[in-house]
């Protein structure tokens, strides 16, 4: 038997891709067209937040176990990059005592990404020696302590990582090109991955762990490198994220940015990506508007109360609601393909 | 007693029983026999409210439909569910409490007595684990235990599965005794020869469907049978 | 002498407080499958009705701490009604994710109505004094928080062992089909598991309230997610786990205070989680582990 370079699920896969890649190219031709400079950075940010969600359906969407700690690698990417690429002269200034000559060398922009990949990848595989073996619960568990053993090192180690405060000069070398052709490279990989042998491996143990073990999945190694892969999107969103900022802190890689992007993966459906990008662009746009609103702006004259935690109260009506109403999220099982055709998908398990 | 008719019942999408009548008199035992898969199991389910189905059941010409688990076993439907699903974790004592959960009355503590004493083995064992009794201890503790809500009817699922075969006489032998006690039984079973033994009417069970049923005289010793209850025919 | 001593009824009251709170969760667990997140939100009420009771009605002590148990009981019956019902017969994911939803709801809602700052209550904090035992120094509210956890886990176990509500919960900790094919009301037994929760929290909320003397909506996190951490280390479910991981995490979290050096302080939560993320490589289901297959909760 010679084994194709992509089986056929695969293949269904690159067309469903290159579907959102157009929706992702009108939004970006949209604004392009009509948009106004400021919502460039809400764009970009968006977009980081899709390769974030994209890579959590890789892990906690096939294998359908709820994981918190991506924040927690994207950070660590978003730091690599930053400090490896920030000019020697600059860290002079924001990181005057950092140890290790972390702040005497500077890289190129490309280099010092392939750092990032690698120092999170190597930390993904770690933690992976856990992850993969523990029970549907603990994962959970552990991958909240993963977050905030992470988030405390980050204030803890002001000499390296500023805590709180923000660590400025990084080059800002990415603009809406870069982010706009990781994304769509992302939702290819993200694609690839549900439709390979070891995905459909995964969505099998999510279904019935006892039965997939029974027929021989390996479900060790198939989380193994479900989580490896998927900290390499966050790796990826965190070094993109770095690089339009130019200045990173510590608080955004924690808590609440973990509950915006968990969000935005269930109320599109954990197991597609499809729905992880819907889910993602449906829940920026809303918060846009929620965001106005919270700020307290003057609606016909009348101007409204300052409302903090509005968004926050937004998005877990959305996680409680999704889960009550609708658990498999807008899209179930479905990619986008499955609704263009009205075809009929013969793998689709019942439940 | 219990009245069925054009029970249909469904596990997720499938249909595992597609329309059958069943009729349980007061104070017999109706055996129901068949193959695995055939829908046994499936029907006492939907007698005790633990599938879904459609068609009606009646217990003493009370439709069931609407009512829960509890409902239906308040109102008088007690099961010793296949794999017997004792409560390993709780002593013998414990699980029979459990039996006697929605009594109220002051006679419980006796009736435990009663049923420790009917087994010698179960009373030594009071404060063991469930866990810990054989096979066929299990089975007599999960039997006592559906009998001390006082049931109006018994539903028992594969009583005999998976015990020896003298263990197997002594269930057989608390069936008859229950029955001349005047408990009405259904009884599911794939030991088709001692099943007929103990009933008065025997319902054949294959595919969802019943093929056959009578008093259960007109199965002799149930050899006749086997074509049926194994899907082999020569 | 005095400072081993002190630091002995450290230990013992840290984990103390986390196993009571990790019983909480494990009770809930181990009869619905369902990993409550929303249990540091059901404290962190606690604390709120502490401060509107405190400041509206009466500052007795006595009133305020019947005022935090109820308030504590009453929300996690209310949470189980409205939002965790629905998603009984959800799977696991399924159900923390709900959970996780209300917690995110709660902690909006403590911020909109309340206030992003602590909130100061401070009638409990009395129960906080320098007690002198023969030679030794040490803080009276440890004392209670032990005393009280003991009492309260015996209790537990009294009315798990002796009542029949008790046994019943014991029960579909294992089969809850079957406790339902016994008659027993399936929405009874669940409110009594959410019942005992709750009343677990508030007393571990007085306690925090008698440390802290303030509320803030995200008071419960640190203290529920260490009882988490617990829960998983003694083997998820298992009630004895919950216990003897609670005590564990205790006498880690001093241990690590001890050990480290001052300016390490605020890395000992990590330390503390990578001591534990070693014992479950060691363990990877947990200590006690319960014996419970893998299979359909209802």
């Amino acid at each position: 038997m010679t084994r194709r370079l992509l089986n056929p699920d695969q293949k269904r896969g690159l067309i469903g891709s290159a579907m959102l890649a157009v929706l992702i190219l009108v939004i970006v031709g949209a604004y392009a067209l009509w948009g106004e400079s400021y919502q460039a950075r809400i764009l970009y940010a968006t977009f980081v937040n899709l390769i974030v969600v994209v890579g959590l359906q890789v892990f906690m969407g096939n294998g359908n176990y709820a994981t918190f700690s991506h924040a927690a690698f994207m950070g660590i990417a978003a730091y690599a990059a930053a400090i490896c690429v920030t000019p020697a002269a600059v860290k002079a200034l924001s990181l005057p005592d950092a140890p290790w000559g972390l702040n005497a060398f500077e890289m190129h922009p490309l280099s010092a990404a392939l750092v990032a990949l690698v120092i999170t990848g190597v930390i993904g595989a770690l933690t992976g020696l856990f992850m993969s073996r523990l029970t549907n619960v603990s994962i959970t568990i552990v991958s909240i302590a993963i977050l905030v053993i992470v988030h405390s090192i980050f204030l803890h180690r002001t000499d390296i990582f500023k805590g709180n405060q923000a660590l400025f000069g990084i080059p800002r070398v990415f603009g809406l090109g870069h982010i706009t052709a990781l994304v769509i490279l992302a939702i290819v990989a993200a694609r690839l991955f549900r439709e390979s042998r070891l995905g459909l491996r995964l969505r099998a143990v999510a279904d019935d762990e006892v039965g997939a073990r029974a027929m021989g999945v390996n479900v060790v190694r198939a989380r193994m490198i479900a989580w490896v892969v998927s900290t390499l999107f966050f790796a990826t969103a965190g070094i993109a994220y770095a690089f339009y900022l130019g200045t990173i802190s510590a608080r955004p890689f924690y808590f609440n940015y973990v509950f915006l992007t968990v969000a935005m993966l269930i109320l599109g459906g954990l197991r597609s990506v499809t729905g992880a990008v819907f889910g993602t662009l449906l829940i920026s746009l809303g918060l846009e508007i929620i965001r106005w609103l919270e700020t307290g702006p003057t609606l016909g004259g009348v101007k409204l109360p300052e409302m903090l935690g509005l968004s926050g109260l937004l998005l877990g009506i959305v996680i409680v609601g999704v889960m009550a109403f609708r658990p498999h999220g807008l899209m179930g099982n479905r990619e986008i393909e499955d609704i263009v055709f009205r075809r009929k998908k013969t793998t689709e398990v019942s439940k | 007693m219990l009245e069925i008719s054009g029970l249909k019942v469904f596990h997720g999408p499938i249909e595992a029983v597609h329309g059958i009548d069943i009729s349980v008199p007061e104070g017999s035992c109706v055996a129901l026999l068949g193959p695995n898969g055939a829908g046994k199991t499936s029907t006492l389910s939907a007698i005790t409210g633990t599938a879904r189905a459609t068609g009606t059941i009646r217990l003493e010409g009370r439709d069931l439909a609407g009512l829960d688990i509890e409902d239906r076993f308040r109102a008088g439907i007690s099961i010793a569910p296949e794999g017997r699903r004792i409560f390993a974790n709780l002593t013998v004592f414990e699980n029979l409490r459990m039996g006697a959960a929605t009594r109220t009355d002051g006679g419980i503590e006796r009736d435990i007595e009663e049923w420790l004493s009917r087994f010698p083995i179960l009373g030594e064992r009071r404060s063991q684990s469930a866990g810990t009794l054989s096979g066929g201890e299990q089975q007599m503790l999960t039997i006592a235990r559906a009998l001390l809500s006082k049931p109006r009817i018994l539903l028992l699922d594969e009583p005999s599965l998976g015990l020896a075969p003298k263990i197997i006489g002594q269930v057989f032998a608390l069936i008859e005794d229950l029955r001349h006690e005047g408990m009405t039984i259904l009884l599911v079973e794939q030991n088709a020869g001692a099943a007929i033994e103990v009933a008065d009417y025997v319902y054949v069970l294959a595919n969802g469907l019943v093929t056959r049923h009578g008093p259960s005289g007109e199965f002799g010793d149930g050899s006749g049978l086997m074509g049926e209850l194994t899907g082999v025919h020569d | 002498m005095d400072y081993a001593a002190q630091q002995l009824l450290n230990a013992l009251s840290f984990g103390a407080e986390y196993a009571l709170i990790a019983v909480g969760l494990a009770i809930v667990f181990s009869i619905m499958g369902l990993v409550n997140f929303a249990h540091g939100e059901v404290i962190a009420f606690g604390g709120y009705s502490m401060a509107v009771v405190g400041t509206v009605v009466t500052g007795n002590p006595l009133v305020l701490m019947a005022a935090v148990l109820i308030a504590c009981v009453s929300v996690s019956l209310l949470l189980e009604r409205v939002a965790f019902r629905t998603v009984r017969k959800a799977d696991i994911t399924t159900g923390l994710l709900t959970a996780f939803g209300v917690s995110i709801i709660l902690q909006n809602l403590y911020l909109l109505l309340g206030s992003p700052r602590p909130i100061s209550a401070t009638q409990f904090i009395f129960l906080d004094r320098t007690l002198l035992i023969g030679p030794v120094h040490v803080s009276s509210l440890q004392i209670y928080e032990t005393v009280t956890t003991i009492a309260a886990i015996l209790f537990l176990t009294l009315f798990l062992k002796r009542s029949y509500l008790g046994i019943a919960m014991r029960a579909a900790s294992r089969d809850f089909q079957m406790v339902r094919l016994c008659g027993i009301r399936a929405n009874r037994v669940v409110a009594t598991a959410f019942a005992i929760s709750g009343l677990l929290a508030g007393l571990a909320c007085i306690f925090i309230m008698a440390r802290r003397g303030s509320v803030t909506p995200h008071m419960g996190f640190d203290p529920v997610l260490t009882a988490f951490i617990a829960c998983v280390l003694g083997g998820f479910g298992s009630l004895p786990g919950a216990v003897l991981g609670g005590f564990i995490l205790g006498f880690l979290e001093v241990g690590v205070l001890v050990l480290l050096p001052q300016t390490a302080g605020g890395l000992a939560q990590a330390a503390v989680f990578l001591v534990v993320a070693l014992l479950l490589f060691w363990r990877p289901d947990g200590i006690l582990t319960p014996a419970t297959e893998k299979g359909d909760k209802l």
